[in-house]
């Protein structure tokens, strides 16, 4: 049974009407100018506290009576033979309790910290010293890490059936030539971007405990609660409902995390064997070699235009490694702009390092820098604001907003150097921008449990995990609007697969694909609740008004007949024993205001023209993600995404020696990442909108907010010191070579 | 890391007989002994603790009786250096120096001497999957193409490409501080044991790394390692000092070059100079025709520039790390510049 509705969706200034279909169940649409009372508001986090105190238990924390340690054993050669493995001294160390063999003799590895042999033993102490006395021999073999020495045509292959370089079909529209020819302004350059390691302050693993029944409890750090209990299960040879997984807290993810990995399968065959408890957590050098990282990229791009700025065509070819496999790689550079004719091709090429994974925004924040770096060249051929020309060329209504907004914000015309490099002194400043998209609406029909005690104590449930983005507190902000209550009176019990399954925590659809559920479920309790005010109260449901104002100084609470108060505490005792449960349910989406969140950034640097060394002062970053559900969290979703989107423009990078195939800086004083006095200053704006996909308006946030920083903060650096730099990270030998090219071009 | 026995000595004395033993290492605050270990390119039997030796542990710096020269006891933390108004006030560059290191729950924890006695952070070093020439083997990985170099040696870089981490010990260097330590020695029945010693800082380092010696220290001899005990800096009238680094990172970074300069003025000119670099050879680097750039002159931009130019003289940069030639003029300018416009 569906109802017809219609409802103002998108932002003021760009709304129009949407009508939608909708299921009998779900809950209307709030539409773009509903009046809501905790939705939209600063909510502190609900488990803020619990993370803050050290209470918070996270799968590191977990230690189980008579647990035992697993560790693997990996191998730092890029590419060798195994020649021989001999555990013999292992097995007789003390505390060992099992090894186990992973590559036999004749077996290859192909990237440094593959895993030979993995040890289980007592102690973490036991397990180390077990593991120095495997013995391994080697027969070295040519490598090839980088992208370029993978792309060689004598370069070694890791899977010699396929060759390094996998070309994918180019992605065109038009004759690319004919429109160059017939623009009036055409650049060409070549970017390049780094690997970066995901670096989830926790690590990846799990605790396997094997229980008296034949079940089994699994502690997991995941990004996939309900993905780890399918996969594991198969390493456990058990169906997946044999299986609990729990993953309370989660030390971040970034799309690195999903289902139980190699190692996870290693702790589960040895806990299923021992028939104890089994730990293994990574540690960070091989969170940085085997754990999946940001793939690489080499960029050449040409772009060209009219006279007015309107492009005329776009074309390019990109490569990247994303590992030891073909697949993986490439940027994601043809999206934002109106490009009326385009060709963009790209090659994956193999390498012998770790593979790939999706990492916050997969292939958006390399192909935004090198494409809004392109867009800037174009802009001072043209002799053009590189804003203006941005906003000549946007598609997007919303984004049309955004730049004014943060225009204005940053103080463009003030700020904008307009002879970049002109500033006294060796500290110079400028001011650059970039854009972003992302496209998830959320999905997924998952089912939230509400439940009411007749002490007025709400529970949520689902097996949705918060990897750190506010899950929790998001769910509990949509079912306390819906039943006028305080969110932090609302318990909220999650990552646990003996709840509804949940999303997996991929793509920015978390909130949305939940949320909705979350929403409609409050709802259905109000109403139950609503018909027992009316019972008691002997009036009609309609004649019971709800939480739309404090009785007695205490939130929520029901007025019958506009007299008789029923204060939360006393409607809900009016529930029998067992309480009230009810479940809502996340609908298909509905025909949405746009398919595409919008989102652009706005970078002020100083650069010091003698050190290199470049310092992001501020970023203002504005973003919709439909309905901002709590502002606080959300804020903190882009300052986490502007920070991220910091280090990668000037700091992470995974070095590999290029003979040896090794990381020579595997270690958090090495592998630099922003710290907190390298953080800017940073103002987000949140064009909240309504976004018409679903009963709460809501588009995901997490990976948008990192995908423009680097693009903004290239440019800057460019408006700074007149010099672009081409490659990041922006290190200060970057920085100095870039500004010496000019000087040798003058 | 390898399990060992941990010793807790309270005297000096102890100490000293302790460490003497065979596998012992000194722990003072164990920021870099912990990393070693952990990494498994140094494994202990014993770790030898000075936390509870008093003698060692002066709490921050102490004027000397002539009110002429600053003490340290060898596990005075960096952030009591640089909280320190003695070491502010006499040996300013030592007090940046000390407060730039690190982060601040390290500087908590850090001594001056395990500054003074890390291991360079060369990656090769650190990860024993890397040949490495320090630990022992034939060549250095660094020096070939295709080597990660950015942050290696560019003076007296063969037949080892590790850069000295230390950024306190180019000042101590250059304000001529005394160390006084225990080395190892060997008694009459041909036990070894651990006698006391004293000498400029210079004579704590080795003039050149040796294969297979991973410590940069001349009092550690073979698997004897010698103890740090007091360090004393001389602070004369009329001497000025100034340090200065250029790091990627704002936040808890390694300094990529390091310098200090101290000039001894008589009247408007240098009448004595000594300018010590970090992070840019195996050991802390004494840019002597710098020195000689000075002596005599007053401190023009003439001057200034010919001697930040002097400081590269010899320089030998990899492919990979030829810009730290240009950040080190620029630090040691930066430092002569402060210098001129002190009081």
């Amino acid at each position: 049974m569906t109802r017809k509705v219609t409802f103002k969706a998108g932002y003021a200034g760009a709304e129009r009407d949407v009508t939608a279909e909708i299921h009998d169940l779900d809950a209307t649409p709030w539409g773009l100018d509903a009046k809501l009372r905790v939705v939209g508001t600063d909510v502190p986090r609900v488990d803020g506290l619990a993370k803050s105190t050290g209470a918070a238990r996270y799968t590191f924390d977990i230690n189980r009576p008579r647990m035992a340690y697993a560790k693997e054993l990996r191998c730092f050669r890029a590419h060798a033979k195994v020649a021989s493995i001999d555990l013999s001294r292992a097995e007789k160390t003390a505390g060992v309790l099992a090894v186990e063999v992973l590559k036999q003799p004749g077996d290859r590895v192909t990237f440094a910290g593959d895993a030979v042999a993995a040890v289980c033993a007592e102690s973490e102490d036991a397990l180390d010293d077990a593991l120095a006395a495997i013995d391994v021999k080697y027969e070295p073999l040519p490598v090839a890490v980088t992208t370029e020495d993978g792309m060689k045509p004598d370069a070694p292959q890791p899977d010699p059936k396929n060759g390094n370089v996998g070309e994918e079909k180019p992605n065109t529209k038009g004759d690319v030539e004919k429109a160059f020819a017939e623009s009036d302004a055409v650049v060409e350059a070549e970017f390049r971007t780094q690997v970066q390691t995901h670096s989830a302050l926790e690590p990846h693993g799990c605790v396997v405990e094997p229980n008296a029944d034949g079940t089994f409890t699994v502690w997991a750090s995941t990004q996939g609660t309900q993905a780890f209990q399918q996969t594991i299960a198969g390493a456990l040879g058990v169906k997946p409902a044999q299986v609990r997984v729990i993953s309370e807290h989660v030390g971040g993810g970034f799309g690195a995390k999903f289902g139980a990995d190699a190692w996870d399968h290693v702790t589960a065959r040895f806990a299923k064997k021992l028939g104890r408890p089994v730990k293994q957590l990574l540690d960070r050098r091989a969170e940085h070699l085997v754990a999946g990282n940001r793939p690489d990229s080499i960029q050449r791009l040409k772009l060209g235009a009219k006279k007015d700025g309107s492009f005329t065509a776009y074309s390019g070819e990109v490569f990247g490694t994303a590992g030891n496999g073909r697949g993986g790689a490439g940027a994601a550079n043809t999206r934002i702009y109106r490009f009326p004719v385009y060709s963009m091709k790209q090659s994956s090429v193999a390498t012998f390092t770790g593979q790939g994974r999706a990492f916050r925004a997969p292939g958006h924040p390399q192909g935004v820098f090198a494409e809004e770096g392109i867009v800037d060249l174009l802009a001072e051929k043209l002799g053009m604001d590189p804003l203006e020309l941005r906003i000549r060329n946007d598609p997007h209504p919303i984004r049309q907003i955004q730049w004014k907004l943060g225009a204005e914000k940053i103080g463009w015309r003030e700020n904008r150097r307009a002879t970049p490099g002109s500033d006294k002194g060796p500290v110079k400043r400028g001011v650059g921008c970039a854009a972003g998209l992302w496209y998830q609406k959320g999905g997924g029909n998952f089912v939230v449990n509400v439940h009411v005690d007749r002490a007025g104590r709400v529970t949520v449930q689902n097996g949705v995990q918060d990897i750190g983005t506010g899950t929790r507190t998001v769910l509990a902000v949509l079912v306390a609007e819906e039943l006028g209550i305080d969110p932090a009176a609302v318990d909220v019990q999650i990552g646990d697969t003996r709840f509804p399954p949940g999303p997996g925590s991929g793509g920015s659809m978390t909130a949305p694909s939940i949320g909705p559920a979350a929403r409609e479920a409050g709802l259905r309790a109000r109403e139950a609740l609503i018909a027992l005010v009316a019972q008691d109260a002997k009036c009609k449901t309609e004649e019971v008004d709800w939480g739309l104002k404090q009785l007695d100084g205490e939130p929520g609470g029901f007025v019958a007949l506009k007299s008789k108060n029923y204060r939360w505490q006393a409607a809900c005792a009016l529930l029998g024993p067992e309480g009230l449960s009810v479940t809502g349910q996340r609908r298909d989406n509905y025909a949405g205001y746009h398919g595409e969140t919008a989102g652009c950034q706005f970078a002020q640097v100083a650069v010091d023209v003698e050190t290199g060394v470049v310092r992001v002062e501020r970023v203002v970053a504005v973003h919709d993600a439909g309905r901002i559900v709590d502002a606080l969290t959300a804020r903190s979703q882009v300052n986490g995404g502007v920070i991220q989107g910091v280090s990668y423009a000037l700091y992470e990078d995974r070095r590999l020696d290029r003979n040896l195939g090794d990381m020579v800086n595997p270690t958090f004083d090495t592998y630099r990442i922003a710290g907190i006095q390298d953080c800017p200053q940073i103002d987000v704006i949140l064009t909240s909108l309504e976004s018409g996909f679903n009963n709460a308006g809501m588009m995901g946030l997490g990976e948008p907010a990192t995908v423009p920083t680097a693009g903004a903060v290239a440019n800057a650096v460019a408006n700074a010191i007149g010099a672009r730099v081409t490659e990041i990270p922006m290190t200060p030998a970057r920085v100095l070579a870039a500004l010496r090219a000019k000087e040798n071009v003058k | 890391m390898k399990a060992f026995t941990f010793v807790r000595p309270t005297t000096v004395a102890e100490a000293v007989q302790a460490a003497a033993e065979k596998g012992a290492v000194i722990k003072a605050g164990g920021i870099d002994l912990l990393d070693r270990m952990k990494e498994r390119i140094e494994d202990a039997d014993r770790v030898v603790w000075l936390g509870d030796v008093k003698e060692l542990g002066i709490s921050g710096a102490l004027l000397g009786p002539e009110k002429d020269r600053v003490v340290l006891g060898a596990t005075t933390t960096l952030a009591q250096i640089a909280a320190s108004d003695e070491v502010r006030k006499y040996v300013p560059a030592l007090a940046e120096a000390a407060g730039l290191a690190a982060s601040p729950q390290i500087r908590a924890r850090a001594t001056i001497a395990g500054n003074l006695a890390q291991h360079t952070r060369c990656g090769y070093y650190r990860h024993a999957s890397f040949p490495c020439w320090k630990r022992g083997d034939d060549a250095c990985p660094v020096l070939a193409d295709g080597a990660v170099q950015e942050t290696a040696a560019i003076l007296a870089n063969r037949p080892c490409a590790s850069a000295h981490p230390s950024s306190l010990a180019p000042v101590l260097a250059a304000c001529s501080a005394e160390v006084g330590w225990f080395h190892p020695a060997v008694m009459a029945n041909g036990r070894d044991t651990l006698v006391p010693g004293h000498g400029p800082i210079t004579d704590l380092y080795d003039r050149s790394p040796q294969r297979g010696k991973p410590s940069d220290l001349a009092i550690d001899r073979g698997s004897m390692r010698g103890v740090i005990r007091t360090i004393e800096i001389p602070c004369p009238a009329g001497r000025r000092s100034a340090y200065e680094e250029v790091r990627q990172k704002a936040a808890f970074d390694w300094a990529l070059v390091s310098c200090c300069v101290r000039v001894d003025m008589s009247g408007d000119k240098v009448s004595d100079a000594a300018v010590w670099l970090g992070s840019v050879a195996p050991t802390p680097w004494h840019a002597e025709a710098a020195d000689k750039a000075l002596v005599g002159k007053t401190l023009t931009d003439e001057t200034i520039r010919a001697a930040a130019d002097a400081a590269v003289v010899g320089a030998t940069p990899l492919p990979g790390n030829a810009y730290k030639v240009d950040l080190v003029k620029v630090v040691v300018r930066r430092a002569l510049e402060r210098l001129r416009a002190m009081k």
